[in-house]
């Protein structure tokens, strides 16, 4: 059984929105699943409705073996979620936030206090447990909004964009949590727009683009599948200097793939090392001096470009349309 | 079972925000008791031979009751912001029944009316008001304050499900002025000319407001409190099935 499941799951809005434009999902227990997408590509959209928040106008998914429209119960039983606006009431202190969730999970009492305590202890709360939650800083509401995901224990955890706008030292705590977490065994659905949050917590990636996933696998064989180093060169000069270069650069021998991004053109080509010396020699003589040239091997940020033709516009602020 | 339990629970955090809020609660009491105060002081000396009310203060006590429900009805504002900062969202993904979202919020505006409504008895006897039903009437006014409490926060609840927005929770506080004011607030209803007086009567404010004046002024009149019920149950019954159509129809 998967622990997540969709096929062909879509939500329009609207008048004529298509948010999610249908997408499969196959998730095996166990896994930290990145879900990579930039601003408005349907990230949330999708996470809303396999947390049973939003029905599908298409389609359907199954969590933790439920299906999300007609046993949206059973679905929320077993599943955390932390949404991509911390969703906390600020006059409450963070432990009575806690108590009162673990209470409506069930607990008794007695019972959900000391749960409450326990999660504190786990996002490194303890110290600040008794203050409103108005006066913590963005990156306590976050390890707050992430503890109180976790007052029953749940099978699957789905995290919208958990790191958006935190300093890297509260980044790495969150990681850390989410790999600690995995490590005894919880599901975690992840969005974000860090490749290198993607590369470094998920064993599976999904790209999101406009609504459709356009590439998926292992971080690593997504790399693989570019199948070549990549070369990029910034041209020094006028605007447009980067095309003719590209231009250029696609007379190369095997005709590699040459795509300009901003003022740079970066060539697709396998053996990296050994195409610099014709490419120097091919702009220098169309004329076309050379201000930068690098040779890396891919990244998932060139397997963001190569499938969606743009690079992912992280907003580090966490601010979003 | 779950429901009562988990209404509760969600009460008692509702509770704990006025508590940290109390300046809004004592403006909530200070209103109704200024407004009480001024018709008091202006007209009571005149009510008698004006339109036949010796006791006016015991006559505008239950006006500052319904005003202080009013006040203290504040669920569709907290849901709103709920839902405003995704807290609503969060509430919704625990497996709590449903309706005690709105239920718990309910409960505590319930509570605040009833506090309310005591320090208001409480100032209506020490000046004069009197209690001619006495502390059982007095117990009953506490009742009718929950009853009626919940069954009007229920219009504001209703609007706040289904627009998540404060303009329209702020429409209900402008619905709910007219209906008083339409109701014999200052005079009794037989001074009322034709179409005011239409206005007055099938206005079940009216309702409310003479079957506990009939607790303060006169003692124990059945009929008279068996309409104010109706009433009750009559806004309930409007206001509970716009709450129910109001989640079944949220746009989610
Ligand atoms: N309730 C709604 N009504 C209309 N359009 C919506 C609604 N929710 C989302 N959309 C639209 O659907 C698209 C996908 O939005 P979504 O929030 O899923 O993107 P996202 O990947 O989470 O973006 P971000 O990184 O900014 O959080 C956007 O174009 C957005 O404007
Ligand atoms: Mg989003």
């Amino acid at each position: 059984m998967y622990a997540i499941q969709a096929e062909q799951l879509a939500r329009t809005f609207k008048p004529d929105i298509h948010a999610v434009a249908g997408i499969d999902l196959a998730i095996e227990p166990g896994k930290v699943f990145g879900f990579l997408g930039q601003n408005g590509s349907g990230k949330t959209t999708t996470v809303r409705m396999l947390t049973t928040l939003l029905r599908p106008t298409g389609g359907w998914a199954r969590v933790a073996g439920f299906d999300v429209t007609s046993n949206g119960g059973a679905v929320r039983q077993r599943i955390g979620v932390a949404l991509q606006e911390a969703g906390l009431d600020e006059v409450q202190t963070g432990r009575e936030l806690l108590t009162l969730h673990a209470q409506l999970f069930g607990m008794g009492r007695r019972q959900a206090r000391e749960r409450a305590e326990e999660l504190l202890a786990i996002v490194d709360l303890t110290e600040a447990a008794d203050r409103r939650v108005a006066g913590y800083s963005g990156g306590m509401q976050r390890r707050l909004d992430l503890a109180a995901a976790l007052v029953h224990h749940p099978e699957i955890l789905f995290l919208d964009e958990p790191t958006t706008g935190l300093d890297p030292i509260s980044r790495e705590a969150i990681w850390r949590y989410v790999a600690d977490l995995n490590r005894q065994g919880v599901t975690v659905f992840l969005t974000t727009q860090y490749l290198e949050e993607a590369d470094r917590l998920a064993g599976e990636v999904a790209i999101m683009d406009a609504g459709t996933i356009v590439a998926q696998g292992s971080p690593e064989e997504l790399k693989a599948s570019i199948g070549t180093d990549v070369v990029t060169v910034r041209p020094a000069g006028h605007d447009g200097v980067a095309l003719k270069a590209a231009e250029t650069l696609r007379r190369l021998e095997g005709s590699p793939e040459v795509r300009v991004v901003g003022d740079s053109v970066v060539v697709y080509i396998p053996e990296g090392a050994r195409a610099i010396a014709p490419i120097v020699l091919l702009l220098t003589e169309s004329g076309i001096e050379i201000t930068d040239i690098t040779l890396a091997r891919p990244t998932l940020d060139d397997v963001f470009l190569r499938k969606t033709g743009h690079h992912i516009e992280a907003t580090p602020t966490g601010a979003h349309a | 079972m779950r429901l009562f339990r988990d209404s509760g629970i969600l009460m008692l955090r509702s509770l704990r925000e006025s508590m940290r809020q109390p300046a809004i609660e004592i403006g909530n009491l200070f209103i109704p008791l200024f407004f009480f105060a001024v018709t008091v002081g202006a007209i009571s000396s005149i009510s008698e031979q004006a339109f036949g009310v010796s006791n006016f203060t015991g006559f505008q006590l239950p006006v500052a009751m319904l005003q202080a429900i009013a006040g203290s009805a504040v669920a569709g504002a907290g849901i709103v912001n709920d839902i405003q900062k995704g807290y609503f969202d969060k509430l919704a993904l625990t497996p709590t029944p449903r309706p005690a979202l709105v239920l718990g919020r309910m409960l505590a505006d319930a509570v605040r009316a009833v506090v309310l409504v005591g320090v208001i008895i409480a100032v209506g006897i020490l000046t004069g008001a009197g209690m001619e039903s006495g502390p059982l009437g007095a117990l009953l006014l506490l009742v009718i304050a929950a009853a009626f409490s919940l069954s009007y926060t229920g219009f504001a609840v209703s609007l706040a499900l289904k627009t998540g927005s404060n303009q329209a929770v702020q429409l209900s506080f402008l619905l709910f002025f007219p209906l008083l004011f339409l109701a014999p607030a200052f005079a009794p209803k037989e001074v009322f000319s034709g179409w005011l007086e239409f206005l007055a009567t099938i206005n079940p404010v009216t309702y409310i407001l003479e079957g506990s004046r009939s607790l303060v002024l006169n003692g124990w009149e059945p009929d008279r409190l068996l309409k104010a019920f109706a009433a009750i149950a009559g806004i309930a019954a409007v206001t509970i099935s716009m709450t129910v159509w109001a989640y079944r129809t949220r746009k989610v």
